[in-house]
């Protein structure tokens, strides 16, 4: 029976459970148009649990290992249920009769998918791992085409859904040759498994790696993405471009660094290949969009591959510049998304054409999307410049040079596409005069993304890494809570690194990077190999 | 802090708040007059405490770091409170006060706008020159010696409208820019050679025999250089008789009271490091004279009068230089001080004179003296002061540079020397005889400038006079030299008043017959032409350094932008081909997860390790 350990493990679970409950109780008993309701019970919600999960602290593993509570789970919960509460506050406004009355629909299944990301963030367990994948995925499928009255929404819907089905049985094909190798669900028993079975389990890992290849959308799996972002509701898609995305990081973290233990340097080439690739795919085909929402589609999945170059590290510090990248990328996204939407409403266009003199008709909106441009584009001071350096910085401290060049010259071609769009706000006149409405709750999610890159970008950059780490650092805490506990996890991989880490003052950048070079080349097992030739 | 530290602060701070006052407070630079006023109102004060500062003779070394480094900062910046400095304080201030007031209704016609601009430039000027004299290091000299240069640039090119004065700004700015190429690079060899730019610390260095570095002797070459640029040595002295394009107020501050001496002052500054290099000190002595000689001779056939005032300011440097050269540097500082008080003075009494009768040909003017009685008093007075006259103050500080030099045993430097005094009489009074009392009638109607002109005249006539007396009875003048050279210079000096009465006033004399005789005709032949200096670097710049601008102009439009707008166009292009693999079939994309998963498979094979 769980005791009161386990209680204090899955205390966001059980909220968001009862959040779940109530929103479904409100649809069953409120009719028509007052169903608006459900979007402010969902929302002030989720509001509550974030506020929440601040109070949550790392709990021991929970249900014989397969759920842990860490600081990891806890720091991309938290992003999670920001990311969530941006995106309903945005929907909050829409008036459409349509998706007022199906509003406990909308909400039950957005609920549902952070319920599955919930426990993908904490799920230290293969069968875990796979179920809530799906418990994620499948709401987000219906989602795609929640207008079902528009063909191109249940095209796109079911595109996303087929791809999906695919990967999902890629990912689970992968899985089960690792079960095979391991013969143990339990990522931990993976990380001991012996050198006799290790080819059998690299290819079961590699499967599974085209499986979260697609989750993430990198390059050759990222076919659905612009389909379904264009074709879905903006503030929907808002979300679907970060919560999903930070969610499959989390489980990559999970199986290849956490639970091929010692061995995580064995993936820094693909992580390394797939990265170039996705950064090169995105940002070229971004250039000639027309769309915006396409345009920001593959602009997404070329970050994407930038923080596949942090993945590519395989270090801790690595996985923190990854965790900040995305603390910039949900705020930055998701309000260029929102600045869209708000246009797109206006306008009733969402091709970039739309944009024309926004500045002089609505000029801090345009303000605000020339913020989230820029923070997307890498400019320097602005918070996505911060993510980018840190994310180079992870990647160069393991040599990765040549990876490092590419995603920065590829930062200049992103920057064309982007400043496109503040070209058409800033320079060229207007189509027609007169402001652009947004509703009150759709310009509070706006501002509060401002708010967001503003904040990131104010913070002193060695502070906030350092912090970055240490969430990522948390999970020796919860293993001297117990310390019984045999799993091998990061943590000898990231104590080496972390000596020279501490030792850091602001502002000697490169000294630290030298002497973890230094430290991998002093790492027997960093030219260990997993796959044989 | 104490007083040592703050009250040059203080001088220094005045201009410089004035400075920033007129630059950001657009409104009040202009408004014209009243900016003129804030700058004169910063630089009065200033003036009264520099006079304090040298009248207690404060002395101090402040520094702060400002690069730092692990082991102590790369550069200082700070004060050097001496009385060299001190000097050069009350020496600047009075010019810059005596000028902007001058300029007041000097400039009366100008509009607003371009009035507040040239205060502002002024006190920018005098922040720079003020921080020039007090630094403490070579770096720090070197930042407001470039400061100066701007102003410098900025003043000459006061009337940018017109092509000559913008064309002699620019010219100005980058032949000084050529002997500064030289400092700076001296400078940074001192510095790699010795680990520091402070002056404390190289000359006590030098003091105990430590400065034994190999190549020293290039070093102080290559910080000379910034020397001959600033300070107009041959061969780069062309430019400061083109910079008489700027109004005539700043030719007397800039181009004859202050900034031109700062090679002077420097080389004074950095004695103790030339003196361990006798070669380049004897090549400084060399130069001087030469120059001194030659831009005398250049002065004799020149009939504007502001150019006359310039090529007498080069030759005056060059007499500073040699007496810097001799190893008199004593001689040198007190030559620029009694120069820069008679030069300003004759400058601005010339301004006066350009101001009535609107031109700057001597031939053009005559009878003046009944016409601007005080004006010509005040220019006589400055004349008989740079012939070296006593007891007026040219004569000593002349007097102790001919010592020096001849007490040094460069007899060659020395004859030159003696006969550009006799040069200096005769054409400085060629100018006075002409101007003044000549018969030709004057162009325009002259009439007595203004009070606010005459005044700064009157005093500067009357420093010229009791600086001298001061000399004369005070031990302070006293020159060791041989007992004949007193009668010497002063017998060269009345040579030339008599040779210039003979042939511009008595008529005894033809000029133009004398010029043509052998071997004044070469001499009259090539100082016409400037001898040639100034054609050769015209056609330096227009086939080396424009044709070197065409080359790399022609590269970067062509190789440069070729190669990005080729890398542009095909990332652009590269875009539109990818873009076509999103087909739009849900078949094709789910082909792209399995493509994904054998580019995995292929890549987990081979990729090298």
């Amino acid at each position: 029976m769980p005791g009161p350990d386990a209680v204090r493990a899955f205390i966001l679970e059980i909220g968001l459970g009862a959040l779940l409950l109530l929103v479904f109780v409100a649809t069953l008993g409120i009719r028509g148009a007052e169903r608006r309701v459900i979007g402010w019970i969902a929302t002030w919600g989720v509001l509550v649990l974030a506020f929440t999960s601040f109070l949550v602290r790392p709990a021991p593993p929970a249900l014989g290992g397969m759920f842990v509570q860490d600081g990891l789970a806890i720091f991309a919960k938290r992003l999670f249920l920001a990311a969530t509460f941006i995106g309903l506050l945005a929907s909050l406004g829409n008036a459409q009769p349509a998706f007022v009355r199906r509003a406990g629909e909308y909400h039950l299944l957005i609920l549902s998918s952070l319920l599955g990301m919930f426990v993908l963030a904490s799920a230290r367990d293969l069968i875990l791992l796979f179920v809530a994948f799906e418990l994620m995925s499948i709401p987000l499928y219906v989602l795609s085409g929640f207008l079902k009255r528009q063909e191109e929404a249940v095209e796109a819907a079911l595109k996303f859904f087929l791809v999906g089905s695919v990967s999902s049985a890629v990912l689970v094909y992968g899985l089960s040759f690792v079960y095979g190798a391991a013969r143990s669900t339990d990522l931990a028993t993976v990380a001991r498994v012996s050198p006799a079975t290790e080819p059998l389990l690299a290819l079961g890992l590699l499967a599974a790696f085209a499986g979260f290849g697609f989750k993430i959308a990198a390059f050759p799996f990222h076919m659905w993405v612009p389909d379904t972002y264009e074709a879905a509701s903006t503030p929907f898609v808002a979300w679907l471009s970060v919560a999903p995305k930070a969610a499959g990081f989390v489980a990559l973290f999970r199986v290849y660094l956490e639970g091929v233990g010692d061995r995580a340097a064995a993936w820094i080439p693909l992580a390394a290949g797939l990265a170039t690739l996705t950064i090169v795919a995105g940002n070229l085909m971004a250039l000639p969009q027309q769309n915006t929402k396409r345009l920001l589609a593959y602009s997404g999945i070329a970050h994407i591959g930038y923080m596949l170059v942090g993945f590519a590290a395989a270090s801790a510090s690595g996985v923190a510049m990854v965790l900040f990248y995305l603390v910039t990328y949900v705020f930055g996204n998701m309000g260029a998304f929102l600045v869209v939407e708000a246009v797109a409403r206006s306008e009733g266009s969402e091709a970039t054409t739309a944009f024309r003199g926004l500045a002089q008709r609505s000029p801090l909106l345009a303000l605000a999307m020339l913020i989230f441009l820029l923070s997307l584009g890498g400019i320097p001071f602005v918070a996505g410049f911060w993510a980018k350096l840190y994310v180079f910085w992870a990647a160069a401290s393991v040599g990765l040079y040549w990876l490092v060049l590419v995603g920065a010259v590829l930062t200049v071609v992103a920057l064309f596409y982007y400043l496109v769009v503040a070209k058409r706000m800033y320079i060229e006149a207007p189509e027609r005069p007169g402001r652009v409405h947004l509703s009150a709750t759709l310009a509070l999610a706006v501002l509060i993304c401002v708010g967001g890159v503003v904040v990131l970008c104010h913070q002193d950059g060695g502070e906030r890494e350092q912090r970055q780490s240490r969430a990522v650092d948390a999970r020796g805490d919860s293993r001297s809570g117990e310390p019984s506990d045999p799993r091998p996890r990061l943590q000898p991989h990231v104590a080496r690194r972390r000596a020279p880490r501490e030792r850091r003052r602001q502002g000697q950048l490169l000294l630290p990077l030298q002497e973890q070079g230094r430290a991998r080349l002093r790492d027997p097992r960093s030219d260990h190999r997993v796959l044989p030739r | 802090m104490d007083a040592n530290v703050w009250l040059p602060v203080l001088v220094l701070g005045l201009p410089f708040a004035s400075f920033v006052l007129l630059a950001v407070v657009a409104p009040l630079r202009r408004a014209g007059g009243a900016a003129g006023a804030v700058s004169i109102a910063a630089i009065a004060p200033a003036f009264l405490v520099a006079v304090l500062v040298w009248g207690e003779g404060l002395g101090s070394e402040a520094t702060w770091s400002w690069i730092p480094a692990d082991e102590g900062p790369t550069a200082t910046v700070g004060l050097l409170v001496d009385p060299l400095s001190n000097a050069m304080l009350v020496l600047v201030t009075l010019v810059s006060l005596l000028v902007q007031i001058y300029s007041l209704a000097y400039l009366h016609d100008e509009r607003p706008a371009s009035l507040g601009r040239y205060y502002t430039f002024q006190s920018l000027f005098a922040f720079s020159m003020l921080g020039l004299v007090l630094s403490p290091s070579f770096i720090q000299m070197f930042v407001f010696w470039e400061l100066v240069g701007l102003c410098s640039y900025l003043l000459i090119g006061y009337w940018y409208t017109r092509p000559t004065a913008a064309r002699a700004a620019v010219k100005a700015f980058w032949i000084t820019k050529l002997g500064d190429l030289g400092f700076v690079i001296g400078i940074v060899m001192l510095w790699s050679a010795t680990g520091t730019f402070e002056f404390r610390a190289l000359f006590a260095k030098a003091q105990e025999h430590a400065l034994a570095i190999e190549g020293l002797g290039t070093i102080m070459f290559l910080v000379y250089l910034g020397a001959v640029g600033k300070s107009a040595q041959f061969p780069l002295h062309v430019w400061l008789p083109d910079a008489m394009e700027g109004p005539t107020p700043v030719s007397a501050l800039i181009h004859a009271a202050t900034m031109v001496t700062a090679g002077v002052f420097m080389v004074t500054r950095a004695q103790p490091l030339f003196v361990l290099v006798p070669a380049v000190l004897a090549l400084i002595g060399w130069v001087g004279a030469f120059t001194a000689l030659l831009a005398a001779t250049m002065a004799c056939v020149e009939s504007d009068i502001k150019r006359v005032l310039a090529y007498s300011t080069v030759s005056q440097l060059g007499y500073m230089m040699a007496a810097a050269g001799a190893g008199a540097p004593y001689a040198s500082f007190l030559h620029l001080l009694t120069h820069g008080l008679f030069k300003a003075l004759l400058f601005l009494a010339a301004g006066a004179v350009i101001h009535a009768v609107g031109t700057n040909d001597i031939f053009r003017m005559g009878g003046l003296f009944r016409a601007m009685p005080q004006t010509g008093v005040v220019f006589i007075v400055g004349t008989l002061a740079l012939a070296g006259l006593p007891p007026l103050a040219g004569f000593f500080s002349k007097e102790a540079i001919l010592a020096g030099v001849w007490e040094a045993d460069m007899t060659g430097p020395f004859l030159m020397l003696a006969l550009t005094a006799l040069l200096t009489a005769f054409y400085m009074f060629r100018v006075v005889f002409v101007a003044f009392f000549g018969r030709a009638p004057a162009a325009g109607h002259p009439h007595e400038p203004s009070w606010t002109m005459r005044g700064p005249l009157w005093v500067l006539a009357a420093l010229t006079v009791l600086v001298g007396i001061r000399l004369a009875i005070g031990s302070v003048g006293e020159h060791h030299g041989p007992g004949w050279l007193p009668p010497l210079s002063v017998a060269a000096a009345l040579g030339g008043i008599v040779l210039a009465w003979a042939a511009y006033q008595r008529g005894a004399l033809d000029p133009g017959r004398l010029a043509a005789t052998f071997p004044f005709s070469v001499v009259d032949v090539l100082a016409r032409r400037r001898y040639g200096l100034d054609a050769l670097y015209a056609g330096l710049y227009r086939s080396f350094i424009l044709g070197f601008s065409r080359l790399i102009g022609w590269i970067d439009r062509y190789l440069v932008d070729g190669l990005l707008n080729f890398l542009s166009a095909w990332t652009l292009r590269g875009g539109d081909l990818l873009r076509r693999i999103q087909s739009g079939h849900a078949q094709d994309y789910v082909y792209g997860v399995a493509f994904g998963v054998l580019l995995l498979l292929i890549w987990s094979q081979w990729w090298p390790r």
